[in-house]
């Protein structure tokens, strides 16, 4: 080869590099890069579909759709955040907007959606309130109820007292178990927070100021709540044997398959029986309560928040607007099992069902995740502690006692 | 000095690999460095210095001393594990027997598949509801009420130390297999011929030749192990109560789950300087060998 030859070869494989480099550069087209996360669905076309539409509507917006799974949900967007790559929109639990707004990357919805956008919703939806600004359009909600075996179990129980006793009745040892009781770690804490907050109990004292205070699980109602759990494992082994090993997503499997007789979950696993079991009979019912104690369960929503580093917010807020029609809202609340954010959608027949009716029945009185910016520490200690006690490695009041003062530290709060 | 043309090209060619090795590697470890000296925030922008509190706090955690003696027992039993193992699979493999290339095929499979597929599928391996080994072991008889392998502690680690051994093995059997091939056969006929039977054999002519190719195995095999991700995290995500935990899962939930980027940087220089230590010792033991 002469030497021109391969002058010619290095700045044309020169050339070939930067060109990869020019579409990164932008065209006359706006895009949006939006973030969503995988439910636990029957189908998951929903957000490509809406993609569809939007850009049919809007020509000359083209949106980048990024699907995640809840469990990297979180680690994902820290990364791309941390890389100053962040989307332009996401959805998150809005249990972790506070850690996002620390790090300065949230922007207000109200500051760019007028207001009739911001009516649109009913009230338990609207979590992502904070301080009189909206940090994040409700996109799902759910409240967690007691799915049982209708053929099994005729009444359902409302106390836990009564739970036991029907878990009890129906276990049949190897075969078929009483209720689940998760120990692995997943993206949120589930059971334990059933528990605790169905025992009046709560993670922190409320200072006056309406902010969070020292850690509480270790008082009265947080141990006897873990105290219940952990008779319900070993000592009336009434649940499945193998409770560290399963998370939400495995006991669901347990239910699906037969093997469980009760199991607290939330509206989107109605329509995961249909999809995968669908001859197994089922009904839905309150989530219960210590006896003597008022009856709260856990209601959790997710939110789409948008990142300051969004470029174009109009285009944005149209997304926005779009997205929050009746019909693509029915649609997402019915493909991925949600209850409605939107009070239009709200009144759809679809959701006067006897399935629905528990589940937005208890709305009034259930209560949201604790809004604190270190709470992945908080629910990975916590993890940690409902898991030691239930293998019987600490008892109960030592858990959460080693908890508490492990989350009070991260936190700073004394 | 003066270069000719083409060695004055050379100089240009090499600025893109350069700049990669630059921005991908020199980069990464000086930030890391710099950051674990430093406070950060949650994005982990340094905000102040720290000086040596990060490695301080690391020294006066009892969880962080339990892990890392945990990472210790992990590499050590998983590389012994896999170097006598793998070398008895490659004495085996160098055998003629029938079928001998099928077999040398299948071993390959847990090494060509990727790491986090492998890790998925013993975890549903190991499901104690639905999955395959406590179902093979109930339905032969062989062990009528097995345990549920992840839900506890000790069985938890014992099950990802399996798997990590199952997906390393072949790497051995292979490597070992190539050293006992470039064996001359004289040397066991001369060794046979003076009376050594298949014992003495193997300690006088197969170990020996094989200790350099032992040695460098086990070497890349401990980093390799030292710094399995994929296994405990999938597996087990560490769990229960963190106790298959090893420095790499602590160190990413230190960093992207819990957002203590100046502590989980010190955490990676704790790793890397354990590394390099293991590895300095190991060259000087292999240059020896070779020298």
């Amino acid at each position: 080869m002469s030497m021109r030859r391969r002058i010619a070869l290095a700045a044309g494989a020169a050339l070939c590099i930067g060109l990869l480099a020019v579409p990164a550069l932008g065209g006359g087209a706006v895009s949006i890069r939006a973030v969503w996360m995988e439910y636990d669905a029957r189908y998951n076309t929903f957000w490509q579909q809406l993609k569809k539409d939007f850009e049919a509507a809007n020509p000359g917006i083209t949106v980048d759709t990024v699907i995640v799974p809840w469990s990297e949900g979180h680690d994902r967007l820290v990364t791309w955040i941390a890389g100053n790559q962040a989307p332009d929109l996401a959805i998150v639990g809005t249990r972790w907007i506070l850690e996002f707004n620390k790090m300065g990357v949230v922007e207000p919805v109200d500051t760019f959606m007028p207001k009739a956008f911001t009516h649109k919703f009913i009230g338990p939806a609207l979590e992502a309130r904070i301080g009189g600004r909206l940090y994040g359009v409700p996109v799902a909600l759910s409240a967690r109820a007691l799915y049982y075996r209708s053929d099994l179990i005729k009444t359902p129980p409302r106390t836990w007292q009564e739970m036991l006793a029907v878990a009890q009745r129906v276990a049949k040892p190897g075969s078929l178990y009483g209720i689940g009781v998760s120990g692995k770690k997943f993206a949120e804490l589930t059971e334990y927070v059933y528990y605790l907050y169905g025992n009046g109990g709560d993670f922190f004292v409320t200072n006056p100021d309406g902010s969070y205070g020292r850690c509480r699980v270790n008082d009265a109602a947080g141990v006897e709540a873990l105290q219940f759990m952990t008779d319900l494992v070993n000592k009336y082994k009434v649940t499945e044997p193998n409770v560290a090993e399963n998370d939400r997503g495995t006991l669901q499997d347990l239910f699906l398959a037969g093997k469980l007789a009760m199991i607290e979950t939330g509206p989107w696993f109605g329509g995961m029986i249909q999809e995968r079991a669908k001859s197994l009979p089922f009904a839905v019912a309150p989530m219960p309560h210590n006896q003597g104690k008022p009856q709260h369960t856990l209601l959790v929503t997710d939110s789409i928040i948008v990142f300051k580093s969004a470029k174009h917010k109009d285009a944005v807020a149209k997304f926005l607007e779009f997205a929050y029609n009746d019909r693509h809202r029915l649609e997402f609340d019915k493909d991925f099992g949600m209850l409605p954010v939107v009070k239009t959608v709200a009144r759809n027949a679809y959701f006067q069902t006897p399935f629905y009716r528990p589940f937005i029945e208890q709305l009034p009185t259930a209560k949201p995740w604790p809004l604190v910016a270190e709470w992945s520490k908080v629910e990975d200690v916590m993890w940690d502690a409902v898991t030691s006690a239930l293998l019987r490695a600490k008892s109960p009041r030592q858990a959460l006692t080693d908890a508490c003062r492990e989350i009070d530290q991260a936190r700073g709060v004394k | 000095m003066r270069l000719s043309a083409q060695e004055r090209l050379a100089y240009p060619l090499l600025v893109p690999a350069a700049a990669l090795i630059g921005a991908l590697i020199l980069y990464p470890i000086g930030a890391t460095i710099v950051t674990a000296f430093a406070t950060t925030d949650k994005l982990g922008r340094i905000v102040g210095v720290a000086g040596w509190r990060n490695f301080q706090a690391l020294a006066a955690d009892p969880a962080f001393w339990q892990i890392f003696r945990r990472t210790f027992v992990w590499t050590a039993i998983a590389v012994a594990v896999k170097t006598t193992a793998g070398l008895a699979f490659a004495l085996l493999l160098n055998l003629p027997f029938h079928g001998r290339r099928a077999v040398r095929l299948l071993t390959v499979i847990p090494w060509a598949l990727p790491y986090p597929i492998s890790a998925m599928i013993w975890q549903w391996t190991y499901n104690s509801q639905f999955g395959l080994l406590n179902r093979f072991l109930q339905a032969t008889g062989l062990w009528p009420h097995p345990p549920a392998w992840l839900a506890s502690p000790g069985s938890a680690f014992a099950a990802n130390l399996i798997v990590d051994i199952w997906i390393g093995l072949p790497f051995f059997a292979l490597v070992f297999l190539a050293g006992l091939q470039a064996i001359s056969p004289e040397y066991h006929e001369a060794a046979a011929i003076d009376g050594a039977g298949a014992a003495a054999r193997f300690a006088a002519v197969t170990l020996p030749f094989l200790r350099p190719v032992i040695v460098m195995a086990s070497l890349l095999s401990v980093i390799w192990t030292f710094n399995d991700f994929s296994v405990p995290y999938i597996v087990t995500k560490g769990g229960p109560i963190n106790t298959t935990d090893i420095l790499v899962t602590h160190l990413y939930k230190t960093a992207f789950q819990f957002l203590d980027f100046g502590p989980a940087s010190a955490i990676a220089i704790i790793t890397f300087l354990t590394l390099l230590a293991f590895s300095l010792l190991y060259a000087r033991l292999y240059f020896r060998e070779v020298g």
